[in-house]
C-alpha cells in the first residue's frame, strides 16, 4: 500500500461491511420466523386442525389424530413460574448480600463461583435432576409420586439452572443503583435495611424485573433438562405438581424422531415450535417495554 | 489399532454420507458409479441408513464386517428413529431406512410406491415389573385392562395390594406401537388413562421401573437382563422367550425392517442389494442378530402382516 486509500471510499467500504452484517442477521431471523410459520401454520391451512381447539385441546395423542396443545402449555408455565419462583428469593437475597453487606467476598469469591453454575450442560442439571430429585420426590411423597417425575421435579431442577442467571442479572441491578442514593437514605438516619429495602432495591425495580424475565425465558426455552424430570406425559392434563406432564420444548424434541416429514403429526409440532417463537417474542417485548417505563421513571 | 480402524471408517462413511445426501445428482451423473465394468467386479460405493435406534447396533456390526469383506464400499449409519427413516427412505435421501414397524403404519399411500420391505430380524418385547411386584404370570386380558387404566391395583390381578405404576413409551415409539397391537387387541385407550410416566428410550424404561415401587411396563427381550431390579412376566402362561415367539405361542413381537427403494439409482443399488442380501444370509441370521439379542428369521413358523394378523407360515 503506497497511497492512502481516499478517506471516502474507506468510509464507504467500512459501511458496507457493517451493513452487510446487520442485513445478515436480519436476513437470519427473518428467514427463521417465516420457515417456522410456514410449516406451523400448514397444520391449520392444510390439514386444517382448528387454532382454537389446537391451543384449549385439553388431550395431545397423536396415534388418535387429538392434537390440543393445552396440557404443554399448562406444562411449561407451570414450570416456568414455579421455578422462578423457587429462584427469586434465594437471588435477590444473595445480591443484596454480595452488593450491600459484603462487597469485597461478593466480588472475589461469589460472583465467580456463580458463574461457574452459568457454564454447567443442561445434561448435567438433568441427570442430577433424574437420580437425586425424582429419588427425593419418591422418598417424600411415597406412592403419589410415581416414579418421581412430575411438574414439581421439572420445577426444582429449573429454578436450580436459573438461578444464576437470575443472580448475576441481581447483582448488576443492585450495583447500577448510585452511591449518591444510599447516601442520602443514610444522611436522613436510615438503618441499612431501611435503605436497602426503600431505595436500592425500589431503585433498582425494573432491572430486576428484567432479570426476572431473562430467567422465565431461559427456563421456558429448556428442553433437555426438563425433559429428563418432567415425565413426558402428553395425553391429558396435569391435575396437581406431583402430576407428570410436559413442556412445549419437551414435546416437540420427544415427537420429531418419531413423525415422519409431512405428517399431521409433523405440522403439529412445528406448530408447536410457532407457538414457542411466539412467546419468546412476547417475553422480549415485556422486557422492552419494562425498559421502557425504568427510563422514564428515572427521567 | 482396531480402535484407530473404525474411526476411520466412520469418518470414511461420514464423508459418504456427505456426498450421498448433498450430492445424489452428482452421483446420478456417473461421478463414482465405476462399478459396473464386469460381472465379478468388486462391490464399489456409498450408501447410508438411518431410522430406528432400537436394532441400530445390529446393522452397525454387520455393515463393519461387510464392509471388511468389500474395502472399496462405505456405509454410513446414523440414527433418528423409525419416522425418520421411513419419511428419508421414501425422499430418497437416504438408500436404506431403517423401522420398528410396517411403512404403512406412518407413511401415505403414495409415499409407500415403489418402497421395498426388507424383514431382518424379528424382536421380541414383554411386561416387565418391579422385582418386588409379586406375580409372575399375567393375561393379555389383564394387561389390557392395566394399560387402558381399568385396572389399577396389584390385588386385581393376583397381587399384594398396592397402586399399579404404568409407564409408557412416547407417543409414536415403534417398541410402544407392538405392545399396544398385540395386547389392547384394538381397544382404544381412554382420553383420561394417565400414565405415572412416558419414556423415550427403553434403557430408561428399565431404570425407572426398576426405581418405582409397583411399576410396569414392556421392553424388548434383551433388556430383561439389564437390571437386577426388573422381572420379566410370562403372558397368559407362556414364558417370553426366543422359541415360543418362533413357534407363535408368544405374540408380542415384531419385524425389524430395512425399507429400499425399488428405482434406487443405478450407483448405489448394487451396493444397497449386496448388503440387505448379506443382512439376510446365515453369517449375520446366526450370527449378529442373535449376539445382538434378537430373533432371526429362519426358524419363524408364523408371520405378521401389516395389520398385525398372524398366519402360519
Amino acid at each position: 500500500m503506497a497511497k492512502l486509500m481516499p478517506k471516502r471510499r474507506l468510509e464507504n467500504i467500512g459501511l458496507g461491511i457493517t451493513g452487510a452484517c446487520v442485513a445478515l442477521v436480519a436476513i437470519v431471523v427473518i428467514a427463521l420466523i417465516f420457515m417456522v410459520a410456514q410449516q406451523g401454520l400448514t397444520t391449520f391451512f392444510v390439514d386444517g386442525l382448528d387454532p382454537i381447539e389446537f391451543l384449549t385441546g385439553q388431550h395431545w395423542i397423536p396415534e388418535q389424530d387429538t392434537y390440543g396443545a393445552l396440557p404443554m402449555i399448562v406444562g411449561s408455565f407451570a414450570v416456568t413460574l414455579l421455578s422462578t419462583l423457587f429462584a427469586l428469593p434465594i437471588a435477590i437475597g444473595s445480591a443484596m448480600f454480595v452488593v450491600e453487606v459484603a462487597p469485597g467476598f461478593g466480588r472475589r469469591v461469589f460472583q465467580p463461583f456463580i458463574e461457574l453454575l452459568v457454564g454447567i450442560p443442561s445434561v448435567v442439571y438433568g441427570v442430577l435432576g433424574l437420580y437425586i430429585v425424582n429419588s427425593a420426590m419418591r422418598g417424600i411423597f411415597g406412592d403419589a409420586a410415581g416414579t418421581g417425575a412430575g411438574i414439581l421435579s421439572g420445577a426444582i431442577v429449573l429454578a436450580v439452572m436459573i438461578l444464576p442467571t437470575i443472580t448475576t442479572l441481581s447483582i448488576d441491578a443492585l450495583r447500577a443503583v448510585p452511591n449518591e442514593y444510599r447516601e442520602g437514605s443514610y444522611a436522613l438516619g436510615c438503618t441499612r435495611w431501611q435503605t436497602v429495602w426503600h431505595v436500592v432495591l425500589k431503585s433498582a425495580l425494573p432491572s430486576l424485573m428484567t432479570a426476572v424475565i431473562l430467567g422465565m425465558t431461559r427456563a421456558f426455552g429448556e428442553t433437555l433438562a426438563v425433559q429428563m424430570v418432567i415425565g413426558g406425559v402428553e395425553r391429558s392434563m396435569p391435575s396437581g405438581l406431583l402430576d407428570p406432564a410436559s413442556t412445549l420444548t419437551a414435546a416437540l424434541t420427544a415427537g420429531l424422531s418419531n413423525a415422519t416429514s409431512g405428517s399431521v403429526y409433523y405440522h403439529a409440532l412445528w406448530s408447536l415450535g410457532l407457538l414457542l417463537l411466539a412467546m419468546s417474542l412476547i417475553f422480549i417485548l415485556i422486557i422492552h417495554v419494562i425498559a421502557k417505563r425504568g427510563a422514564k421513571a428515572h427521567g | 489399532m482396531q480402535g484407530f480402524d473404525m474411526s476411520r471408517r466412520t469418518f470414511v462413511g461420514a464423508l459418504g454420507a456427505v456426498a450421498s445426501v448433498a450430492g445424489l445428482g452428482l452421483v446420478g451423473c456417473g461421478g463414482q458409479a465405476a462399478s459396473g465394468s464386469g460381472a465379478d467386479a468388486a462391490l464399489t460405493g456409498s450408501i447410508s441408513c438411518s431410522g430406528a435406534t432400537s436394532f441400530q447396533p445390529l446393522v452397525e456390526a454387520a455393515a463393519n464386517d461387510f464392509m471388511d469383506a468389500n474395502p472399496d464400499v462405505s456405509i454410513a449409519i446414523s440414527a433418528g428413529g423409525s419416522g425418520q427413516g421411513l419419511s428419508q427412505v421414501a425422499e430418497g435421501s437416504v438408500q436404506i431406512g431403517r423401522s420398528d414397524v410396517f411403512a404403512e403404519s406412518k407413511l401415505k399411500a403414495d409415499q409407500i410406491e415403489g418402497l421395498v420391505d426388507n424383514q431382518i430380524c424379528i424382536v421380541g418385547m414383554g411386561p416387565i415389573v418391579n422385582a418386588n411386584v409379586d406375580i409372575d404370570d399375567i393375561s393379555t386380558e389383564q394387561l389390557k385392562g392395566i394399560f387402558t387404566g381399568e385396572i389399577t391395583d396389584w390385588e386385581e390381578v393376583g397381587g399384594t395390594k398396592g397402586t399399579i405404576n404404568v409407564i409408557n413409551r412416547e407417543a409414536g415409539s415403534g417398541t410402544r406401537a407392538t405392545f399396544e397391537d398385540a395386547v389392547l387387541d384394538g381397544a382404544e385407550v381412554p382420553d383420561s388413562f394417565r400414565p405415572v410416566a412416558e419414556v423415550d428410550s427403553s434403557g430408561t424404561v428399565v431404570e425407572q421401573v426398576a426405581a418405582t415401587e409397583g411399576a410396569i411396563s414392556y421392553v424388548a427381550f434383551n433388556y430383561f437382563e439389564s437390571n437386577e431390579g426388573v422381572k420379566a412376566l410370562s403372558v397368559d402362561g407362556v414364558e417370553p422367550t426366543r422359541e415360543n415367539v418362533e413357534s407363535g405361542d408368544f405374540n408380542i413381537w415384531a419385524y425389524e425392517h430395512m425399507y429400499t427403494r425399488s428405482d434406487e439409482d443405478e450407483a448405489t443399488a448394487g451396493v444397497t442389494q449386496a448388503f440387505i442380501d448379506y443382512m439376510l444370509s446365515d453369517e449375520v441370521q446366526n450370527g449378529a442378530v442373535i449376539d445382538e439379542g434378537f430373533i432371526p428369521m429362519t426358524d419363524m413358523k408364523v408371520q405378521k402382516d401389516a395389520e398385525g394378523n398372524v398366519t402360519a407360515l
